[in-house]
This record gives C-alpha cells, structure tokens and sequence, in this order.
C-alpha cells in the first residue's frame, strides 16, 4: 500500500507535465464517463437506502397524529403549528441564532488557531495538543457538562474563590446562563475543528507561506494572508457544519440553559421527547424545518464553493510542507497550546477526578481531602460485566468508524470534484445531521422489529443506527480533504489509463490518509461515548458501556460514573493513541513529514 | 417535663412496632412446583428494568439463578421513557422480546397501548391493598416517599422549612431547585399534592406564590437534585426520595430530608403481554416480591413496599418513622397528568 502511494505519486509527477499540456484540450470532465456514473449512481442507492427510510418515518410522523401505541393515523398541520405558536418564538430565536454563531466561533477560534500551530509551525508541546483532543473527546459528555456545571457552578472554585479572597456575598459566574452554554458547547466541538483543520494544515503546500515571508510579510500577515485564504473553504465548510450542529443541539441548551430559564429553539424539543410518552410528532416536525433550512444553507454553500480548485496546493509537483518557523513566536505559541490543555481537558478532568474520589459530590476544599476514597474505583474493578461492555463498545465504533470513512471517501471525492449526483449525494449524506437521536433511534427499532435479517437487540441495529447518525461528520472530513488535492493529479492519472478505482486506491486514498485519519478517530471516539440511540437500540447480549454510564449517573451513582469513565478514556486514549500512530506512519509515506 | 414524656412514649411505640415487625412469623411461602417446572422449561426471562444495574439489578438476578439453576435472567437497563417506547414498539411490530419491566410511570402509556398483562402474584398477598392493581395488572415494588430536603452545611436546623408556607419565605427566593420528571415523584405530582391536600383555591394561591420563588428545573432526575443539594449549588430542593437522602446521610453528606408534605408513591413490576416466558416470569415477579426479594432491595438501599420488611433506615417508612403523608399513586397522576402537568408548565417553567 504504502510502496504504490509512492510509485503513483512519481508517476503522477512525471507525466504531470503533459496533463497540463492536453488539459485545454481534452476536457477531462466532458467525456461520458460510465464507470463514473455507475460508481456514482451505487453510492446514491446504499446512502439512499441509509438515509431515506428514516427520513421518511420522520415527515409521515410530523405530518401525522401520534396514537397511544406511537403508531401514526391520520393527516394533521398540529405539530408545525405548535412549532410557530410556542412562547416566546423570537425570544428563543434571536437566543438560538447567538448561541450558535458564538459557540461556532469559539469552536473555530480554539480549533483553528490550535491546528494551525500544531501542524504548521515549529510550536513547541503539539504532543499535549494531540492529548488534550483524544482525551476530551474520549471523555463522556455527560461527565464533561456536568464537570462544567459543577466547576462553573455556584459552589464550584471559581464562585468560592472569588467569594474567599473578593466579596463573600456575590456569585459572580452564572453558568446558567447564554454565556455558560456557549462557552460549554464551543469547548465540546473545538477537537472536531481542530481534528478537521489539522488534517487540512498538514496537507497544505507551504511554498506560498515561504514565499510570502521572504518577500518580507510579517508572521501575521502571512496567516492572514495565505494560510487562512488557502483554508477557507475548508474553513466555511466547517463553520457551516459546527453551526448546524450548534443550532439543533439540545444537550447543553437542556442541561445548563433550562435551570436559568434560557430558552432556544430546541428547548421544547427537549422537553417533547422527555414527555411520556414522547411528543414524536412535534419533534419530527421540527427535525423537517431544520432539514429543509440544512438543504437551503448546503445549496448556497455549494454554490459559493465553485471556485474551491482555486485553493487546492497539493499538486503535481512534488512538494514537502515545511514547519513555519515561529522564531520568538515559540513560547507564545507553547503557551497556548498549555492554555487550550488547561481550559479545554486539565480543569474538567480534575473536577471528574476530585468527584471519583469523593464519597459523595462536595465543593473543592482542603477539608475534604481527608474524606478521600477509592471506593468507586473498586466498585468498578470488582464488576467484571464491564468487560464485556467495553467489548461490545470497541467492536461497535471501530466498525462504525471504518464503514462511514469507506462510504465518506468515495462520497466526499464524487461531492468534491462536483461529478454527476454530487449536489444528491452531499444533501443525502448531510441529512442524518438534524435527526434527535430518539427521533433516529424509534425509527430503527421500527426498522429493526422489520427487518428481514433478525438485526433487532444486536449491535449490528446500534452500528447500523451510528453509521447512519455519522455519515455528516465523516464527510466533512473527506469532503475537506479532497478539496485540497488539486485534481490535476486524477487527470494526470487518467491519461496515464488508470481507471477510477485505481485513481481512487493509489492517488486519493494515500493522499487523504490525514483527512481519513482524522475522521476515523472522530467517530470512533464520539460513537464510544453515544448515548441516546443505544439506551433506544441495545438488548442484553449489545448493552454498551455509555448505557452502564448513563445508568450509574442516573440513579446518583456520580462517583462510580466518574471513576468508570476515567479509566474508560485512558483506555480509550491508549487505543486510539495507538490507531494514530500507524495512520502516522502510513501518512509519512505519502508526505514525507 | 411533657415533651420528655411525648419523646419517651414516641421511642416506646417505635421500638413495639419494630418489634412486632421482627417477631411476627414468616408466612410460608410455597411457590407451585408446576410454575418452577414450567419456568425452568423456557429457561429464561428478559427483564427491561429502570433500577440500577449493580445496586439491586444485579443482586437480585445473581440470588434468583442461585435459587432457580437453569433459568438465565436477562436485563437492559434504560430510564423509564426508553423503556416504555421499546416495549410498545415491540407490540406493535409482534415481535415481543420483552416478558416484564418496572418503574412507576412506565406501566401506563404501555398499559394504553394494551401491552401490559395481568398476573396476581401470591407473594403480594400480604401487601396493603393500595400497593396492587385490583384487576393485577400491576404490584409494587418499592416505595418511595417524596419529600424536600436541606444541605445542613448552608442551613441551619433553625432555618429549615416546617410548613409548607414556609417554602415561601423570601429568602429562598432563587435557592431551591426541583426535577423536571414528568411522574408522581416530580413537580406535576407535588401539585397534585398541594391541591389535594389544600383543596383548590387555596392549593392554587399557594402554587402561584411558590411559583415567585423562581425554582430552578433541572433537566434530570431527583437523584441528581439532590446530589446538587448536596454539593452546595442550591440549599433547598423539592421532590427528592428520602432514601436517597438517608442513603447519603448514613455516608456522611450534609443532607437531611424534610417531613413537609412527605408524598408517598411507588415503582411497580408488571408483565408483558404475550412476553416469550411467561412462567419464568411469574416465577421471578413472585420471588422479587417475596420476603427474600424484598430484603435485597432494602439492603441496596431501597424502601421495600412488604409490609414485613423493613426499610434499611427503618423510620424512612412512614408507619415506623410516624409521619403523616400524602398517597399519589402513578395511577392518580396518570388521572390527573394533564390538569398538573399543565399547571407546572404554566406557573413554573
């Protein structure tokens, strides 16, 4: 594999210069191509398949009355009504919209500015930064928000602190509050920018950023200038990805906005589906508005994003991205990168840590240490039914990983080099995005009750059910990736007689090694932690250990649930450290850095 | 000279009645040889529970498969929603792989789906009569006393409410905090609560002027409450489980539950309709209810509903800690869900 990414890579090279030449004349794209449209037409069928029977569910179920059996009879406009006539519509709107866009912005500023350094400087630490996002992302979000919660909390250490040394009588951070959920839900998505943007950073040609500083621009204005320009189609891609995310999540809206009263969109949804039973209808409905408003905003971008050859700096010269040397800059970005580990993992893992060794939630004093335990970790260790969760738990995400990154590969290059049935195959793949999980997941079990293979109670439900909710994010990461590949070097590769397949599996493929990789290790570790589908999905021969989780948490068991997910991550941190070290190695044949 | 009297004669009593509860002979319990025998044929049960997997899950599944070889007792956990969801979507698909659940609230949207089925286990044949279905449908389990609870390091025994006006006082405006469960043991219960022990006018005049106390509705449940009572993000909380309370407590926590309008509900056990082992299920409701059963629930730190097993903290049952309470069963509150529902939605969110 990795001997033919570099045989192709020459061979490309060397008959790179006739491309170019017959390029104006043999317009590559013109010709009818049956292999391509064959190759296009089966992705379309199996993410069709994937992706349109629970779509389907969804608008029969929006457009129609709920029976007591969640069953649907009838045809009623009830649940989009109850959309437009809920309180306080543009109150929670304009709150929606800010919350969004901030968190969005957070996302991209820690991310970005993390990636970049990381990937395209001499910064020193990048080690810590690989760190802090596979443990962060690793790391159950329930643990996470409830370990801001508590640390931004009334009675948290920042609060007593400031009550200690300043003014005893104040609570200066109200995490319940925009601000509070804005800063928890950019935290949240920042490792999947930064995941996203260092896979793009580290393909990028520097030639331009070298040329730039030796014709005398400033470190500044050389990101400005060039870095940023070049990423930015990756870059709005991502910010238009983060922010649907942000505009139709309702976890941390739920957990910190609703004890102050902060009220978004999704809000009601919230509370729709917590309802017993679940008001199916109206979440179907909103699900329906926010995949029409998905559709729109994924025409307009993919209008705008016409011209994203122009940005594409992996060529057919043969190139090897150099570090950007920061000088003086170093510590400054060392420092950073401390920062982001401090903020984004240290603070929320000590408060898990402090919890797991507590023998019931108390504020952070020296008092308490004496109260330590390790009682939660022996009651983990002494339940060997952990074992087998964590099995069922590996074997589920690694497969949903592979699969999506297969499907998301051919998808993201047909998507990205606008070949016939892109715009479909982009809007299908997009859609699972704005399904709520117990939406996506009552669907399966319908699906699963069906099916003719007896999938039902077995992972393969809960693995069908993940590939399906993941699709998104794994094409965002091919999608990114080939944008960046100049497709001189699939011409060159075509006129040289290699077919799709071979263009595919020796030049694409080697070089989305770091794109593939990226979203790999994403899924994988957000699959892992997964919550709501397989509380919906998983018998008892396919319970997974986020349900062991979310059973402890819920029945007050917080120390346990602490201690049980802290040793979850480092053995998900070793695994998946593991992982990124082969693709490394792998990636380092194609790049030579 | 008479309060000492009146505490005197208070400890007597509690001490009779522990007695007479700890020297009254067992009942026998005889379960039918034929049931054992069909049980074992089917040689499993599916048990989709809300309780906690290695508190009392766990415990109880180990005990039953000691006592009954061959008949494997298989589980998956969820909270009460899921639970009920998967179950009526496996009825309406045929394709049942459930044979029982628990958990109050779960019973009634599966019941009017018509799901559920009635068995009358001779294990509760001792149980009080509002702890059971008259048609059988369904039997409790455990018992759970709602009530409010203080954290003793901010509030001082002085300070803690008494009454149900004192919840009013201004200074725990903002400072209380309650679970937005949608259940008997959550706000929409604690109304109908109010109403039903006020009456309406004047149930409803307190409702509003609690509502001005602006409670904070935490998206979990009044376990999670009270671990924020707990760690000292709210003095005040509504509508947590004593037990919980105690459980904590008895670990050194400062916490201490409240007996202001203590409500008294219970998560019940029922069967699926046309579940795959029917036997093995009759034979499992009938020893989770029995006195052996029972106990492992008290020792995992639930109230059991047998009258004759006592709780782990005794007093937590209302008869031996000899406090007044008010009944709402998730029957009453599936009667009245929307009427409370809509008041808690409308005053309080």
């Amino acid at each position: 594999m990795t001997g033919n990414s570099e045989i192709s890579l020459s061979k490309v090279a060397r008959v790179n210069g006739a491309a170019r030449l017959s390029g104006s004349v043999l317009r590559y794209s013109r010709l009818v191509d049956y292999p391509l449209i064959a190759l296009s037409a089966a992705i379309i069928v199996i993410i069709g398949l994937l992706v349109l029977p629970p779509i389907w569910t969804l608008i029969r179920t929006s457009f129609a009355n709920t029976m007591p059996d969640l069953s649907t009879a009838g045809f009623t406009l009830d649940h989009y009504i109850n959309l437009v006539t809920g309180r306080n519509l543009a109150v929670s709107a304009v709150n929606s919209i800010v919350f969004a866009t901030c968190a969005t912005i957070l996302s991209l500023i820690i991310g970005g500015i993390l990636a970049w350094l990381v990937e395209r400087t001499d910064a020193p630490l990048k080690g810590l930064a690989y760190v802090t996002t596979i443990v962060s992302l690793g790391t159950p979000y329930i643990l996470y928000v409830t370990a801001w919660l508590y640390l931004l909390g009334r009675a948290g250490p920042f609060n007593d602190l400031y009550r200690t040394w300043i003014d005893p009588t104040s609570t200066p951070f109200n995490v319940n509050s925009l601000t509070g959920m804005i800063l928890i839900e950019g935290f949240l998505w920042s490792p999947l920018v930064f995941l996203l943007l260092s896979s793009t950073f580290r393909a990028a040609n520097a030639d331009m950023e070298e040329a730039a500083r030796m014709s005398g621009a400033s470190i500044l204005d050389t990101i400005r200038l060039i870095s940023m320009k070049l990423a930015r189609p990756a870059l709005f891609a991502l910010a238009l990805f983060v922010f649907i995310r942000n505009i139709e999540a309702f976890e941390v809206p739920a957990l910190v906005g609703m004890p102050g009263r902060v009220d978004v969109l999704t809000t009601e949804l919230y509370k729709s589906i917590k309802e017993v039973p679940p008001r199916v209808g109206y979440a179907s409905a909103f699900s329906v508005v926010m995949l029409i408003i998905v559709g729109a905003l994924l025409f307009l971008y993919g209008k705008m994003s016409k011209q994203a050859e122009r940005y594409a700096s992996i060529t057919g010269k043969g190139f090897r991205p150099r570090p950007f040397a920061l000088g003086r800059g170093r510590w400054i970005a060392g420092l950073v990168i401390l920062v982001n580990f401090a903020i984004v993992l240290a603070l929320p893992i000590s408060a898990i840590l402090w919890t797991s060794l507590m023998p019931f939630v108390r504020p952070m004093r020296w008092m308490a240490l004496g109260t330590t335990t390790i009682k939660h970790y022996e009651a983990v260790v002494s339940s060997p039914y952990y074992l087998g969760l964590a099995l069922n738990t590996l074997m589920v995400s690694a497969g949903t990983a592979t699969v999506v990154m297969l499907l998301a590969l051919v998808a993201g290059w047909l998507a990205a080099r606008r070949k016939p049935g892109a715009a479909i195959v982009d809007q299908l793949i997009t859609m699972p995005l704005v399904f709520p999980g117990l939406v996506l997941g009552i669907a399966l079990l319908e699906i699963g009750l069906r099916f003719p293979i007896p999938i039902y109670g077995t992972l393969w439900l809960i693995g069908l059910a993940f590939v399906i909710r993941y699709m998104p994010y794994g094409m965002r990461y091919a999608y990114s990736g080939v944008l960046q590949i100049h497709s001189e070097l699939e011409q060159a590769a075509s006129v040289s007689g290699a077919n799709i397949r071979e263009s595919l599996r020796l030049i694409v493929g080697p070089l989305l090694i770091p794109a593939l990789t990226s979203g790999w290790l994403f899924i994988f570790l957000i699959a892992a932690k997964e919550m709501s589908l397989p509380l919906l999905l998983a018998g008892p021969s396919s319970q997974t250990i986020s349900v062991a989780m979310f059973d402890l948490w819920a029945n007050g068991q917080g120390g346990e649930v602490a201690a049980l997910g802290l040793m979850w991550v480092t053995f998900m941190t070793i695994v998946a450290t593991t992982f990124y070290r082969i693709a490394r190695r792998l990636s380092l044949s194609s790049f030579g850095h | 000279m008479m309060r000492f009297l009146q505490a005197f004669l208070r400890a007597a009593a509690t001490v009779v009645i522990v007695a007479a509860v700890a020297i009254r002979p067992a009942p026998a319990q005889t379960v039918d040889a034929n049931l054992i025998e069909a049980a074992k044929k089917e040689g499993e049960v599916v048990w989709y529970t809300t309780l906690v997997v290695t508190q009392i899950v766990r415990p109880l599944v180990q005990a039953f498969e000691k006592k009954y070889p061959g008949i494997k007792v298989s589980y998956t956990a969820a909270p009460f929603q899921e639970v009920a969801t998967r179950i009526v979507n496996e009825g309406r698909g045929a394709n049942v792989r459930a044979d029982l659940f628990d958990g109050g609230a779960t019973f009634y949207p599966i019941n009017a789906a018509g799901f559920a089925a009635p068995y009358k286990p001779a294990a509760a044949a001792v149980y009080p009569a509002e702890f059971k279905d008259p048609s059988g449908y369904w039997t409790a389990n455990i018992v759970q006393v709602v009530s409010p609870a203080i954290n003793t390091d901010l509030v001082p025994a002085s300070d803690a409410p008494k009454t149900l006006d004192d919840l009013l006082d201004s200074k725990w405006r903002g400072r209380m905090a309650w679970t937005d469960a949608p259940s008997a043991g959550g706000p929409p219960g604690f109304i109908g609560a109010v109403l039903l022990s006020l009456g309406k006018e004047k149930g409803m005049e307190f409702l509003t002027k609690l509502a001005e106390q602006r409670i904070a509705n935490i998206p979990s449940n009044q376990r999670v409450v009270l671990d924020q009572n707990i760690g000292g993000q709210y003095p005040l909380v509504l509508c947590i489980f004593n037990y919980h309370a105690a459980i904590s407590a008895s670990q050194g926590a400062p916490v201490k539950w409240l007996k202001v309008l203590p409500i008294l509900t219970f998560g019940t056990v029922a069967m699926v309709k046309n579940g795959p082992h029917p036997n093995a299920t009759k034979l499992f409701i009938e020893f989770m209810l029995s006195e052996e059963g029972q106990k492992i629930h008290a020792d995992a730190g639930y109230i059991p509903a047998h009258p004759n097993v006592p709780a782990k903290s005794p007093d937590l049952k209302p008869e031996v800690g000899k406090y007044e309470y008010k009944l709402v069963t998730a029957e009453m509150y599936n009667a009245h869900a929307a009427e409370w529902t809509s008041i808690y939605k409308k005053l309080f969110q």
